[in-house]
């Protein structure tokens, strides 16, 4: 990789290359390899941040364990993370395969879903509690009231908070996960399809034995993307759900979340030490995904 | 949310199948159909966009409405500034616009500076430091290398919340809380922009580099005179994911801003958010929002190009 070094130069160029090195080490290690090391400290005391953390042992994992809202927004978050990651994939194969071309159509119906991704996340929030207003001068409920149904408490209607962040995410995220979609499919080589049509495979038949096996490092990367992302939810919880400092999860607690949770608890409730314990749960679920993802993708090479 | 490389308008390869299906009126009808529920998605894709616009050029009145108007009756730019409120006396019909509801100096505008500086600072400081790493690691035979470019790689599977903690007690310790430091210094280091630019000078010769040594050219030079040219669209694509990500950053701007005055300006819509909940004050609101997306969507309609770049060079492919 790197070029043979003169003898002479090297010793110079050691000291500057570290000096190089230097800024980015620094700060790596200050604020993202010490505070690790830290919040890993912290999640075994109790610290409300004001006096010195005492150290409690494993009791914060074990008061996690029992604890009914951590469930609670675990759960919640499972069914979000399958919810949107799931719908969401499945979407945007669907619209790159419908409008990868490069017509002017095409052209307009991928900016039309990319759309979101550039445009800011609070304006989409704000635009979304908006919308799902409660009464009739909210976007949803007129067209509830034109089907003749009465105004519907989107946000006060726990059965409903899931799958309105599902919603919420795959309408936001389609189009990101299309742009990817589109880009591996013009990494596609043609001859593999006019061969296939010589041989007489069907539409359908070529979709699954080329596009699909082809476009597995995109299907991958989208879905490993899209779960740690999903895992991460905070701002929609927040924005469009919470109704005060107390109820940071939608009504009764129904679209509580980790990342709201550790929120809640550490900068609600200023229980730090808890706080770090749940972090350190997000990190362990993340750091899993990454592993499987790792195996499967050195699985899939070996193959 | 994180933002991905792309390529709306950059064209793509001849598409493989589907559109492939043959030139004929009948089988163009068919393709047409099988993309129907698409079309009726794109619409549920523009409703929600078109709602906020006409929220923000309908007086309170109006908004307050129902059933809704779905072209503004009598359009107005009162959401943004309305020069008949008047903070002494009560005039009905007649609320703060955007530009009217902080109360702090410049009002809206200085969430909008503060949007700005940091995401500048943060763009800019980033790719500086994080391609000076890059470009020993990629180029540098010095010891531990491998080392120090293992740990940045695991690194990038910490949730960033992990850490979210300590670093808010690390500002309060060094008196950072409510700063510009607080927003930029922790955001400087980034693993994933690091990594990005390992890969890319990886895959360029070294032939130039050489060259300028061979000159006399000391590596500070090289790196300003050579690496960075040589880097701009890996650049280019990496700014667009910083910029985009730092200006809709949320949670740590929540806990690090405690003043009126230092709010990005998500934070500031959400504070506007909790106080005002009724349909009359959507109109500001939404205003709020428009002006929060012009910067990031002017911004990408610049440097799309750099998004198909972005694609290749991002891993995909293995």
């Amino acid at each position: 990789m790197a070029s043979p070094i003169p003898l002479r130069g090297r010793l110079r160029r050691y000291g500057t290359s570290y000096a190089m090195l230097l800024p980015f080490l620094a700060l790596f290690a200050g604020f993202l390899l010490w505070p690790l090391a830290n919040s890993l400290y912290l999640s075994f005391t109790k610290f409300d941040g004001i006096n010195p953390a005492t150290f409690t042992g494993v009791e914060n994992f074990v008061q996690l364990a029992s604890d009914g809202r951590f469930r609670h927004a675990l759960g919640n978050t499972a069914l979000y993370v399958v919810g949107s990651v799931v719908l969401g994939t499945l979407l945007s194969l669907g619209l790159a395969l419908a409008f990868n071309g490069t017509g002017w159509l095409h052209r307009i119906m991928r900016t039309v879903f990319f759309l979101p991704s550039v445009t800011s996340s609070i304006a989409l929030m704000l635009m979304w509690k908006w919308v799902l207003y409660p009464s009739d001068v909210g976007l949803a409920n007129t067209i509830v009231d034109w089907f003749g149904g009465n105004a519907v408490a989107w946000l006060a209607t726990p059965g409903l908070t899931i799958p309105i962040l599902v919603l919420m995410s795959v309408w936001g995220g389609m189009g990101y996960g299309m742009v990817l979609y589109v880009a591996g499919l013009g990494s596609i080589p043609q001859e593999y399809y006019e061969a296939a049509k010589i041989d007489g495979a069907s539409t359908w038949r070529q979709f699954r034995h080329i596009t699909l096996p082809l476009l597995r490092p995109v299907t991958t990367y989208v879905v490993v993307t899209g779960l740690i992302g999903a895992f991460q939810v905070f701002e929609a919880v927040y924005i469009v759900f919470s109704q005060g400092a107390n109820t940071i999860g939608g009504v009764l607690d129904s679209g509580l979340m980790i990342v709201p949770y550790l929120y809640d608890q550490g900068f609600t409730h200023f229980r730090l030490g808890y706080a770090s314990a749940i972090a350190w749960v997000l990190f362990l679920i993340i750091f899993v995904i990454s592993l499987i993802n790792l195996r499967v993708g050195r699985a899939m090479k070996e193959l | 949310m994180a933002v991905a490389p792309m390529d709306t308008i950059a064209p793509v390869q001849q598409s493989p199948h589907r559109t492939e299906t043959g030139g004929g009126r009948r089988s163009r009808i068919n393709g047409h159909l099988l993309r129907l529920p698409f079309y009726l998605l794109a619409l549920t894709m523009i409703a929600p966009f078109y709602w906020l616009l006409i929220t923000v050029f309908k007086p309170p009145r109006e908004l307050a409405r129902t059933p809704p108007s779905f072209v503004p009756e009598s359009p107005t730019f009162a959401n943004f500034y309305d020069p008949e409120w008047s903070p002494h006396a009560i005039n009905p019909g007649h609320l703060q616009g955007i530009f009217q509801r902080y109360q702090v100096d410049f009002g809206f505008w200085r969430f909008m500076f503060n949007s700005l500086v940091i995401t500048t600072s943060i763009t800019v400081g980033s790719l500086l430091i994080c391609s000076l790493a890059a470009y020993v690691i990629a180029k540098h035979d010095i010891k531990g290398r491998r080392t120090i470019f293992l740990l940045i790689i695991a690194s990038m599977m910490v949730p960033w919340q992990t850490t979210l903690i300590p670093n808010y007690v690390i500002m309060r310790n060094l008196g950072w809380l409510d700063s510009y430091t607080a927003y930029i210094v922790p955001a400087l280091a980034k693993a994933f922009v690091l990594f990005f630019l390992v890969q890319f000078l990886q895959s360029i010769p070294n032939e130039l580099i050489q060259a300028a040594r061979v000159d006399g050219a000391g590596e500070w030079r090289i790196w300003w005179k050579i690496v960075l040219p040589l880097l701009r669209p890996a650049l280019a694509a990496m700014s667009i994911f910083i910029v985009l990500a730092e200006w809709n950053n949320f949670l740590w701007p929540l806990i690090i801003v405690q003043s009126d005055e230092m709010a990005n300006i998500p934070v500031a819509l959400a504070r506007l958010n909790s106080y005002f909940g009724g349909p009359d004050h959507q109109g500001a609101i939404m205003a709020g929002g428009l002006l929060a997306s012009v910067p990031t969507i002017v911004f990408f309609l610049i440097f799309q190009k750099y998004f198909t770049k972005g694609i290749a060079l991002s891993g995909l492919k293995g």
